[in-house]
């Protein structure tokens, strides 16, 4: 390659005189340095090359022009008789180097041989910051496409070559067939790589997946080669001859240097790196139309050996709910161009676009299976089956037509909101088991009640509050039960209990004698008052209680002076009453002050 | 007052039934969606009727069909088991849930059977039947405080109710005690990787199939802490995952 790229450049390099100095030799290695790389970067430069040197007819080489250090002030279009040479773009970079602006503006063309032999691209010229560069002329051999005689091979002067087969049989429009590419590399012919078909022209033929089979060994002539085995899937279009070829490629090999021993380090010492183009004879098959006698109604082109399962489901539905259909067609053939046979009898279907899915089990994608999923809707209550189902496909290893049918499907379909009535079932065996559902439950056509969205009852604190009211109730119940009882079992409370409710009534009875001034009625109400007061603390019955009685008891229950005081006090008043009852009503009222508190004096005394 | 509080009244009310109404039509819609095979779009319909705050278990089940039959197994999953807080005891979506996980693949974390024996009831539920049964208790109680002569008529009715409230009170406890504490994390992607840190960069640790049902025992800047039903724990990201209480 090296020897196809031309260079042609003028470097700015004044500044290298002053490295001549050996005293300031550093300052000059510093200051080569700074200045060097930036007219480096700037220098013009003009570059002409094509990709390949060797090309078979009917491939196309490309050539490069490149210039650098600024646009080209023209920039030429080659001619050479035999080669349509086109422009195909250009394209520019522009970079950063020390500081400096570089561009790189490169322009391509196609070259494309109109016959065999060998090409020279003259050398171009280009105006460049006004500089003037030429490249030097470019070399093209073109070949005659073909695979190389039986001599050339068994001469050894092959390093590489090709050769392709088809089967020999006759092939039907729509039939998958697989070619043979065997390619071939001499033994010492190293390490190829970047293998590319560069051409493949098919006649008749769709060309499909490609799929590389393990290296075998093969011995021609007088030499060892390596062969590369690759399946091609071809699909047949049309009828009548079919052909395959001419096959070019190009492969980058290390071949040995001259004296034929390798270096000791391998090819990259001891041999060299070559491209090497290949290319095979064209190969023809022929197409047979199919037959036209027992055609299926439903046959749409299929060709291959297949075979097809169908499922579907659910089957207990209502008017209007999708039933998903599912037809796995699986076996060997052209599964891209197999498509779903149309049901021209779903007349109470809503059928929707199907949808397929295609796996493959081998490199070439000829065997495998394809799924086609198909959502149907029934239209009406009718409806009791899902129709047959029937694809047909033609053969070729047997010539023949055949037909593969699903039966039909039975449905459950009821009239849309009402829900199936479920089956009824009779004596169950302990043999049955029930059988697994094949779908989901359809949807509800009601929305249902509506739940209040919020934090669940226990978190909420009016609900926890609302769970007090039993339990005050309860102990509401407890608490006069225990009091209850307590009254009942003890007298003397019980008797407490009363007096103390007659004395608060008879207040309000001496308060209103004592405003009214009725004094008869006053000291009668104040003496049976002191009585029943008396006698409940002194635990004795009141018409008993006599002044000296109560007086003697009441000290020894450590009453007090001035309360034994007033209560003789309210005594000789009571007596004195019933000879002399004149008093005033402020009189009364006092009494009936002094009264109210003796007894709230007596009531703290422990009975 | 009177004439303000009816009006209030009367806006609550009209402002209800405008939003039921607009509910339903939705509803109507996504359904003929779901009927017309167009399952990505009624989804998307029924979610919108959920995120408006309305909520039921026959629209989270729909939800869940949709989901289904667009692919999202995690997502109808999620959806089923809400609906089922909604009707525990609902056949159709026991039956939808049960499908729905059998898709689902690897390992899942599965309830115990306690678990699954108080989920037969919401947490609501529970909580109302033990509220009955210590209302009644406790009335009983009251009355045979208030009236000593129906003791012997009361004692064996009040004692049952009793120990019923004490059942179901340790029920409630149980059930309130899984549902806040305990929850699952339902893996809505097609595949997820759960790793061994809460960190983009740490190692993997599982990966888990969407529909998984993974035990969620901590949750951290946006990553959530997961076992699976092996004992195999790891962090994903939250957003892989949707979170519901275990019951």
């Amino acid at each position: 390659m090296a020897k196809n790229r031309t260079t042609n450049s003028i470097r700015n390099n004044g500044v290298l005189h002053a490295a001549g100095a050996r005293l300031f030799a550093p300052v000059a290695a510093v200051l080569a340095v700074c200045l060097f790389f930036p007219f480096a970067a700037c220098a013009a430069n003009f570059t002409a090359r094509l990709d390949r040197d060797t090309i078979m007819l009917g491939e196309t080489a490309t050539l490069s022009l490149t210039f650098e250090g600024g646009q080209p002030g023209n920039v030429p279009a080659p001619q050479v008789p035999g080669l349509e040479i086109s422009n195909t773009g250009n394209s520019s970079n522009i970079s950063w180097v020390n500081g400096q602006m570089s561009t790189v503006f490169t322009v391509t063309f196609l070259v494309t041989p109109e016959q065999t032999g060998e090409f020279v691209i003259p050398g171009m010229e280009a105006d460049i910051g006004g500089q003037r560069i030429q490249t030097e002329p470019i070399k093209l051999t073109v070949n005659k496409p073909g695979s190389p005689s039986a001599s050339q091979i068994n001469s050894g002067s092959q390093i590489a070559f090709m050769r392709f087969n088809l089967p020999d049989k006759k092939v039907y429009p729509g039939e998958m067939i697989a070619g043979q590419l065997q390619i071939f590399f001499r033994d010492d012919a190293q390490n190829p790589q970047g293998l590319q078909l560069t051409a493949m022209p098919a006649d008749g033929f769709t060309v499909g997946k490609m799929s590389q089979g393990s290296t075998e060994r093969a011995r021609i002539g007088d030499h060892m080669y390596s062969v590369v085995p690759i399946s091609v899937a071809l699909t047949a279009v049309k009828t009548g001859t079919l052909s395959v070829g001419p096959i070019s490629a190009s492969v980058l090999v290390f071949v040995n240097g001259e004296n034929g021993n390798w270096g000791p380090f391998g090819g990259f010492f001891g041999g060299q790196q070559k491209q090497v183009t290949m290319s095979t004879d064209p190969v023809s098959a022929t197409s047979v139309p199919l037959p036209s006698i027992n055609v299926p109604p439903d046959f749409n082109g299929a060709v291959g050996d297949y075979t097809m399962t169908v499922n579907a489901g659910p089957t207990n539905i209502a008017v209007g709910d999708p039933v998903t259909v599912r037809v796995k067609i699986s076996g060997r053939g052209s599964f891209d161009s197999l498509s779903l046979p149309s049901h021209t009898d779903w007349h109470d279907f809503k059928i929707f676009t199907p949808t397929s899915k295609t796996e493959t089990s081998d490199g070439l994608g000829d065997e495998g299976s394809k799924t086609f999923e198909e959502i149907v809707t029934p239209e009406n209550a009718n409806i009791h089956e899902l129709p047959p189902i029937s694809f047909s496909f033609f053969n070729p290893d047997d010539g023949n037509y055949h037909t593969l049918t699903q039966q039909a499907m039975p449905l459950l379909v009821t009239s849309a909101g009402v829900t199936p009535i479920p089956t009824v079932a009779g004596a169950k065996t302990e043999n049955q088991t029930p059988q697994p559902p094949q779908d989901i439950v359809s949807i509800r056509e009601n929305l249902g009640a509506l739940a209040q969205a919020g934090s669940p009852l226990i978190t909420r604190p009016a609900f926890l509050a609302l769970q007090s009211v039993p339990v005050i109730a309860f102990v509401t119940a407890l608490v006069w039960r225990r009091r209850t009882d307590n009254l009942a079992n003890n007298p003397r409370l019980r008797r407490r209990l009363a007096v103390q409710q007659l004395v608060a009534s008879g207040l309000d009875d001496l308060n209103k004698f004592a405003a009214e001034n009725k004094s008869n009625e006053f000291f009668a109400t104040l003496f049976r008052l002191l009585q029943e007061e008396l006698g409940e603390r002194l635990d004795c019955p009141a018409i008993s209680i006599t002044e000296a009685d109560a007086d003697e008891r009441l000290a020894a229950m450590g009453a007090k002076p001035e309360t034994l005081n007033s209560l003789r006090e309210l005594f000789q008043a009571c007596n004195q009453a019933r000879y002399a009852q004149v008093q005033t009503s402020q009189g009364l009222s006092a009494l009936a002050s002094k009264f109210k508190n003796t007894v709230s004096e007596l009531q703290e005394l422990n009975a | 007052m009177r004439r303000c509080c009816s009006i209030l009244a009367a806006v609550f009310f009209c402002a209800g039934t405008l939003f039921a109404s607009d509910v339903t039509g939705d509803f109507s819609h996504a359904n003929q969606l779901y009927a017309a095979g167009k399952f990505s779009d009624a989804a998307k319909a029924y979610d919108n009727i959920l995120n408006s705050g309305a909520v039921s278990a026959n629209l989270l089940f729909d939800a869940g069909n949709a989901q289904f039959k667009s692919g999202n197994l995690g997502r109808a999953i999620a959806a089923y088991r809400r609906a089922t807080v909604l009707a525990p005891r609902d056949a159709d979506i026991r039956a939808n849930l049960d499908f729905a996980r059998n898709q689902v693949q690897g390992t899942t974390w599965r309830q115990t059977w306690w678990e699954g024996w108080l989920a037969a009831l919401s947490l609501n539920a529970w909580t109302a039947i033990a509220a009955i049964a210590f209302w009644l208790a406790l009335l009983l109680f009251a009355a045979m405080q208030l009236r000593p002569a129906w003791k012997p008529l009361l004692r064996g009715p009040a004692r049952g109710l009793a120990a019923a409230t004490v059942f179901f009170c340790a029920c409630l406890g149980a059930a309130t005690a899984t549902h806040f504490s305990n929850s699952v994390a339902v893996v809505v992607l097609p595949d997820a990787v759960t790793r061994s840190g809460p960190f983009d960069d740490a190692q993997n640790a599982f990966a888990v199939h969407d529909g998984a049902e993974l035990a969620v025992l901590d949750q951290r800047n946006g990553w959530v802490q997961v076992s699976d039903g092996s004992g195999r724990s790891g962090w994903i990201k939250s957003a892989q995952v949707e979170i519901l209480p275990a019951i």
